[in-house]
Formats: structure tokens, sequence, C-alpha cells
């Protein structure tokens, strides 16, 4: 048992490991710039003449990136044509990292790319340093748009018309002679790059080592010493640490915001759990008690049905007609959890809470109780097959003592398996019963969080419930040879 | 007695012929199986059966077959004539028309009944009783029959594209987990090296380097994408194939030719494990939302991808069992290829249970799609199904019949594929067999 134990665990590894591979993999593809979004999405432009503002709103860029471990490259290796350099990954910004892979996609000459790319940033802080005044402010305007521009752009067309139009600004005043000098300095590093292609080095596959110190180790065993060693700041302690980072938008660490939604989930599904346990059992027991009998197949029947009725269905209609005044039955409140007041005593918050989770409680329980009675049935139905149930009817037991003293007990099985596979749901949270009565719960948060694109977030909930969901298959297969000792791992 | 009665009696015995037996008596099964022929009619012919355009018309002197016109036009092989290029079908005054039975196509708004109008209700402003809205209309005026008719045509696609997806996959990975087993996946190591080197150069060929033009195409149409895909596909193909010829001719070297094996069992059910331990929701709520443009077939196909394992696990429990059946000893014995076993002999035995899986599969697909629709993931905002007509009634809390008639659609649409699986299983039982 032991060693079966053992054994399963270490089956985890590699299973853990692709499922943080998949989610690693899901949130780089992820569209939107992480740091801008922790930033608040503020744009880094300015007007003409705001060098030192530039400067500043670079800088603080770089150190949010870095804050994130975005300045890591993304995985132990990469894979990528001959062409891309083992450094690209230093272009901490997503757009601008994009674009160059474009122009190395259709160029393939690195190192002209770079200087190409160069000459954009000297370009743009030279437009930055220009004084604002009357004769500069329109076309300088016209240059910041332009050059902001430029860092995406990577179709030739566009990037000819971006640097001739630069070329027109530019001539409008004296005052950008410095700047003339770097638009012409920019275009005949981009004649550059088209005359000295190389594109054929995109069809040899490259392969780049880069060590632990990479965005996946961080972000899933931390770079904070293990064991001894000085903790430095901003080092992250890793995901199997228990650090799972920082929300992007409201910068709270994940843990903390998750502390906050996990005991409504926990409470809504611990009564849903509850309910359907104490209804599902006895109903499955005597629906396969009287089989056939009218009782039988009205609840065979109701079951289900029920078991088909989608949840998001059921709930809408619930507070369509019970929630509102609009077809007289107004008998619930529809959202959220109610107002707790300090002035309230245990009675008026029990009722407030009750009366709130009356309708969510109910769209949790219906399914799982269809499913667990159905489950119950066909495992009563079985063993009543058996030849032990024939032998103790035979030696004239009652037949409730048959029922619930000898095929009760080893009917079970099945319904404890299915409380393992419950356990995780219950972390993760009904996704659409918390969203649709608006209760601050996991499900609600993972939503809020998937739609705000706060990764961070979403990937945790979807690794912690992986981990818990490996974790209920292993208690469940433990707990079949708890309950039968029929079953032994032990070879 | 006659020949030709013996063998209808023999053609009776047959496992098919049992399991269509078991089936037929099964009364709710049978009328599953005819709601799921409406379904596909309905599905089909959608855009006969409400849709702004008339299925025929005479307008100025001529005669035309708008809905079929259309057809023509999103292929690309017609052109609208000028007269009928960019009008509003509802103003046109037409000498003669023949109308579809809902006058109205899912996207029209209908200007004069905006704001949420019941059906049948006095409320609605239509010029006849033919152009009522006998399903009502949500906030912007839009038809509900309309929406509830397309909606169907959505529904049928997402059981047939993502339950296919999931069936080639589940099938294939099922079958060589249960066929070959642990021990019988024997391959000599030149092979298996080749075959891992050039997977990789494989992927590298086929969808590195061609990553932009995918992304190019995808972010153009769907169409596009799926021409390039399958480009890359070939490639992919074309590369795999080389290097299963490479082989043959490094064989000769001893070393290289002994043969190694490979456990496919613990491979596949590890993978399975891996799939089912995600929470499948959430994980398709997050790939639909990474997706810079969502498009209903793109769920269509992540939900696919994502529902293979249970056909996989069906598939693999059945060969366990097929693989050890003498006839397919015989076949071995006769010195057929592993690969023509499977598809041609073991496979063939195992597709019956596993339509049990795809109509069981088929209802969970289109749960999960309505599902999201309802929250409003990967759906475009313009596209209609039942599960975003079910999410607009949240606005409103008088507008009933947005609520009743989409959700009971999808209810029914499920019920009726559960039921479909368990008069499959029934009739599949073999402890009713004869």
């Amino acid at each position: 048992m032991f060693k079966y134990v053992i054994k399963r665990i270490v089956y985890f590894i590699p299973t853990l490991a692709i499922i943080a591979l998949v989610t690693f993999a899901l949130s780089k593809m992820a569209p939107g710039d992480p740091v801008k979004l922790a930033l608040g999405n503020k744009d880094t432009g300015g007007e003409a003449g705001q060098a030192a503002e530039k400067i500043a709103s670079e800088k603080a860029y770089a150190a949010m990136a870095e804050k994130m471990g975005l300045h890591l490259p993304a995985f132990y290796f990469s894979i990528t044509t001959g062409a891309v350099p083992d450094t690209i990954y230093r272009y901490i910004k997503r757009s601008e990292r994009e674009t160059l892979l474009r122009l190395i996609d259709q160029y393939g000459n690195w190192e002209a790319i770079e200087q190409y790319y160069r000459n954009i940033r000297r370009l743009q802080y030279s437009i930055y340093e220009v004084k604002q005044d009357s004769s500069t402010y329109q076309p300088g305007r016209i240059l910041l748009s332009q050059i902001n521009q430029l860092f995406q752009l990577y179709r030739d067309q566009e990037i000819i018309a971006s640097i001739s139009s630069m070329q027109l600004a530019a001539q409008q005043s004296p005052a950008f002679a410095e700047v003339k000098n770097r638009i012409f300095e920019l275009e005949s590093s981009y004649r550059k790059v088209k005359s000295e292609a190389t594109p054929f080095k995109n069809y040899i596959p490259a392969f780049h080592f880069y060590g632990i110190n990479n965005q996946f180790h961080r972000w899933l065993f931390g770079d904070k010493p293990w064991f001894f060693g000085e903790d430095k700041p901003g080092q992250s302690a890793g995901f199997l640490r228990g650090d799972f980072g920082f929300s992007y938008t409201d910068k709270r660490p994940v843990w903390s915001k998750m502390k906050d939604a996990l005991p409504w989930t926990l409470l809504l599904n611990f009564i849903s759990i509850l309910l359907a346990y104490t209804i599902a059992i006895p109903l499955g027991v005597m629906s396969a008690r009287y089989k056939g009998s009218t009782m039988d197949n009205v609840s065979t029947f109701t079951l289900f049905l029920l078991n088909s009725l989608p949840v998001f269905w059921v709930a809408t209609l619930l507070i369509m007609f019970f929630t509102t005044p609009e077809y007289g039955m107004n008998w619930f409140p529809n959202y959220g959890l109610g107002e707790v007041t300090s002035d309230m005593n245990w009675l008026d918050i029990f009722i407030e809470r009750g009366a709130h989770l009356v309708l969510p409680v109910f769209c949790l329980t219906y399914g799982s109780w269809a499913y667990l009675s159905r489950q119950m049935r066909g495992g009563v139905l079985a063993v009543f097959r058996q030849d032990y149930i024939r032998t103790a009817r035979a030696k004239g037991l009652p037949e409730s003592r048959v029922v619930w003293k000898h095929a009760f007990r080893n009917s079970l099985i099945p319904i404890i398996t299915i409380f393992a596979s419950i356990f995780p749901a219950a972390i993760a949270g009904s996704f659409v019963i918390e969203n649709i009565f608006a209760i601050p719960g996991m499900g609600k948060l993972s939503y809020e969080a998937l739609f705000a694109r706060d990764y961070p977030l979403v990937f945790t909930v979807m690794l912690l419930s992986a981990i818990l969901t490996l974790i209920g298959n292993l208690v469940a297969d433990i707990l079949y040879a708890v309950v039968d000792p029929r079953i032994s791992f032990s070879k | 007695m006659s020949k030709l009665s013996q063998t209808r009696q023999a053609d009776d015995q047959s496992y098919w012929a049992v399991v269509r037996r078991q089936f037929m008596k099964n009364r709710m099964a049978v009328w599953s199986l005819r709601f799921v022929y409406v379904i596909i009619v309905v599905g089909v012919l959608a855009d006969f059966l409400a849709n702004d355009l008339p299925i025929a018309c005479g307008y100025k002197g001529k005669t035309y077959l708008p809905v079929l016109n259309s057809y023509g036009v999103s292929l690309g092989i017609s052109k609208w004539p000028p007269e009928l290029a960019n009008v509003d079908w509802h103003q046109l005054s037409y000498d003669w028309a023949l109308l579809p039975p809902v006058p109205y196509s899912p996207q029209y708004m209908d200007n004069n009944n905006s704001g949420f109008k019941a059906p049948f209700g006095k409320e609605q402003v239509v010029p006849s009783f033919r152009f009522t809205h006998f399903l009502g209309t949500d906030k912007l005026g839009r038809d509900v029959l309309s929406g509830m008719i397309h909606g169907t045509r959505v529904a049928m696609l997402v059981g047939i594209i993502s339950m296919s997806i999931a069936m080639v996959i589940g099938i294939l990975l099922g079958s060589m987990a249960g066929y070959f087993g642990d021990a019988r996946m024997k391959m000599s190591r030149i092979r298996l090296w080749l075959n891992i080197v050039f997977f990789f150069l494989a992927i590298y060929y086929a969808f590195i380097v061609r990553s932009y033009t995918l992304s190019d195409a995808l972010s153009v149409s769907v169409g596009g994408f799926l021409l390039q895909l399958l480009i890359s596909l070939l490639i992919f193909t074309a590369i795999m194939a080389l290097a299963n010829l490479l082989v043959i001719p490094l064989k000769r070297i001893p070393f290289l030719r002994t043969q190694v094996n490979i456990p496919m069992d613990i491979l596949i059910s590890r993978l399975i494990e891996v799939k089912v331990s995600v929470p499948t929701l959430l994980l398709i709520l997050s790939i639909c939302a990474i997706m810079s443009k969502p498009s209903i077939f793109i769920t269509m196909i992540v939900i696919g991808f994502l529902g293979w394992t249970g056909i996989a696990k069906y598939v693999r429990a059945e060969l366990l069992r097929v693989r050890s059946l003498e006839y397919i000893e015989a076949a071995q014995a006769l010195g057929l290829s592993e690969w023509r076993i499977i598809l041609r002999h073991a496979i063939p035995n195992s597709l019956t249970s596993v339509l049990i899986t795809v109509a069981f599969g088929v209802a969970g697909a289109i749960l999960t799609e309505s599902t999201l629709s309802f929250l409003g993931i990967g759906v475009a905002p313009e596209q209609v199904t039942w599960g975003s007509l079910l999410s607009s009634a949240r606005s409103d809390a008088s507008a009933w019949w947005l609520a009743v008639f989409p959700g009971m659609a999808i209810f029914i649409t499920v019920t009726v594929f559960n039921l479909l699986g368990e008069g499959l299983t029934d009739a599949m039982d073999p402890r009713l067999k004869q």
C-alpha cells in the first residue's frame, strides 16, 4: 500500500510538469503586454521636449518588468530560426520584440535589423529633446506619433511611408536639424536591412540554452535560496513554495485575493455537497429497493431530466421569476450575499445570508444530486445481483436489514470516488453560478481575472485545481482500498 | 425453408441487427433519434427557414432566388445583380415574393420592435401578421425565433465538428494504448530515433517557420487559416514520411536494427490523466480568451481538441478486450501488419460502443458551447447562439421569452442526446442479448 502511494506520487511529477508547461505556455501566448497592464495601461508617450519624462517612464517600465521577472529568457532553452539571436529576450517590450521577430522573419540579418532599431530609438530621443515652441509644436507631434508607430511597423510600404512623412515634418522648422540627420541615418540603415537580407537563415533551426535563470524556473521554483543564503528584495519564492505572484489589476498578492474568495466557495460547496449526499443516498437506495415501482420510474425519469438541465438556464429562470417583482414571486434577494452590519445578532445574520444562499445552493446541488442518486441506484442494483445478498434473503433476514446492512455498504464505493472529484471542483468554484448570483468566490474571481487579462490569477487557479484533482484521484484510490478490503494495491 | 428466409434469419442474428432491434424497442430513444433528424434538417435549412432574403422573388420584372444567390456570393462564385446589391430587403417593393417562414435574419434589427417585445404581443408594430415576431424580440429588435433557428445550426455544427475532432484523436490514441499495451509496440532503434528527431524538424518547418503565415491567415479568415494549416500539415507529413523512408537503408546496420519497446499504454494513459486533471471549462475559457478575434469555429475546434479523453478511455478498454480475441490472433498469424489489424479488424469491432460516448459527447459539447456563449467568451458579438440569446435575458427581467425558449432548446437537445446515449447503452448491453 505504502509502495503504491509512493509510486503514484512519483507519477505525479511528469503529469504536473506537463500541466505547468501548458499553463505557462498559455500565459505566454496570451495577448497584451503584462507590464503595461501592471503599470495601469498608461501610455508611455509624452510631448516633444519632455525627454526626461520619457526616460523616466522607460525606466519605470524596465523596473516593473524586472519585478515581474520578464527581463529573463522565457524558458530553459529556445528553438528558433537561425536568424533569431539568443538575446532577443532582452527586448522586454512585447510589441517591440514581436516587430523585431517579424523583421527577422522577412530579412534574416539580425545585425542590420538591430542597427535599424537602435536608430529608431536614437531618433525618438532626438525628437524628445527638441524644445517646444510655436514652430515646432505641430511637426513635433507628427514626428512623435510616427516614431512611436515605427516601433510596431514591419511591412515595407508602411515603414517607407512613415519615414518619408517624418522627413516632410522635419523640414518645417530649423530646430529639427539634428532630427533630420537621425532620419537620414535611419533611412540608410533600413535600406541596409533590405539590401543585405539573408532570409535563408530562417530555414536553419537554432537551439539556444539559457540555464535555470529563466521565467519558467522563476515562476515555478522561485529564485530565492531554498535553504540558506540571504533573500534579496524582489526575489520570488516560486509557485511550489506558495508564492503565486501578484495580480496585475490591483498588485495584491494572488494568494491574498484567493484567501478572500475561498471561504465563500467552500461554504457554498460544503452546503451543496452535504445536501446532495443526504438526499441522493437514501433516494438512490430506495429507488433501487423498489425497482420498477412508480416511485422508481418517476424518480429515475426526473433525475435524468435534472441531469441534463443546463445550470445557467435554471439560474437565469430562478433569478427572473423568484427575485423580481415582475411575476409576483419576489421571494428571494437576487444578487450577492447580503450586507451584515455590526448591530445584527447571529439569527439576523443567518437569515440574511441564508436567504441569499438558497438559490445558488439549489443550482449547485441539483446536478450532483441527480448524478449521485443515479450512481447510487446503479451501485445498489449491482450489489443486489451478488450471491451473498441472495444468501442473506434466503436465511430470512428482513429486507430492510438486507438493504442497509449488506447491500448499502458495498454500494458506497462508487460514491466515494465521486466525492474525490468534487473536492477540486470546490476550489475552482462554480464559474457560472458564482457569476450569475454575483457571489465573490473563486469562480467569479477567476472569471473576472480572465476578462481583465489578469493571468497570474487565472493560471494559479488552473494549476492548483489540477494538483487538487490529482490528489483527489489518489485519495479516491486509497479510500477504495480502505472501504473494500478485497482491493489491494500490494501486487 | 427457402434459402432467402435462411439468409434473413442469419442477418437478424448479426450484432448490428440485435443492437438495432433492442434500440427500436426503446421508445424514448427512437423519438430522440427522430428529434436529432429534426435538428439536422433545421440546421441545414436555417437560411431557408429564417432570413431577410426571400427564397424567390420577382423584382422590377425579373425573377431572383436571393437565398441561393447569397450562398453563391459568400462562396465567391457569383455576384449580386446591381439593383440588389446592398439593399434593405425589408424595404424593397417586390412584384411577388416567396418569403421564408420567418422573414427575419437573426442579425436584423427591427427598429419598430426594439426593446423586448413579447411574443404575439399587441405592442408589436408589424406590417402584417406574416411579419409577427412569434417568439418576441430582444433589446435591439432582433427576432428570437430566427435566432433560435440559426442557433440550431450552431449547435449542430458544434456537435459535428467538435465530435469529429474528438473522435479522430480519441480513437487513434485509445486504440494505440489498448492494442499495443505496454509491451507490444516494438520498433527498431533507428526508427525510433529518426522519428523523434524528424518530429521536431517537422514541427519546426511546418509550424515555427510558418508561424507568421499561419497567424496572419487566421486574422483574415478561418477558411484561409484552414488552408494554410493544411499546407503545414502536408509539410509535416512529408518530413515524417522522409524519416521513415530513411529508416529502410539504415536498418541494415545491426546495432540500429535492434528492436526497442515503447510503453504506449503508460504514455497515453499519462496524457489522459494530464488532460483530465485540468479543469476543462477554465482551460477552454483561457484558450478562447487569448484568441484575438473570437470565432465560433475556433471554439468548436478547441472543444473537440479537449474532448477526446472519454472516447480514448472507452476505445482503450474495448481494444484491451478485443486484442486477445481469436480472430485478432488469426490475423496476426496470417502476417497482417499491426496497423492493418488495428484499422481494419480491431477498431470496427469497438465502433459500436464508441457511438455511446459520441452521443454523450455531443450533449456535453453543446452544453459547453452554450455555457461559453452564455458567458460571452469565444463567440463574436454578432453571432447568435442559444447561449447568447439566453444571456441577453439577464438584462431585462420582464423578457421571460428570452430565457425560456433558448434554454428550452438547449435543454431538449442535451436531453435528446443523453437519451440516445442511454438507449444505445441499453441496446448494446450484452446481458440483454439472447
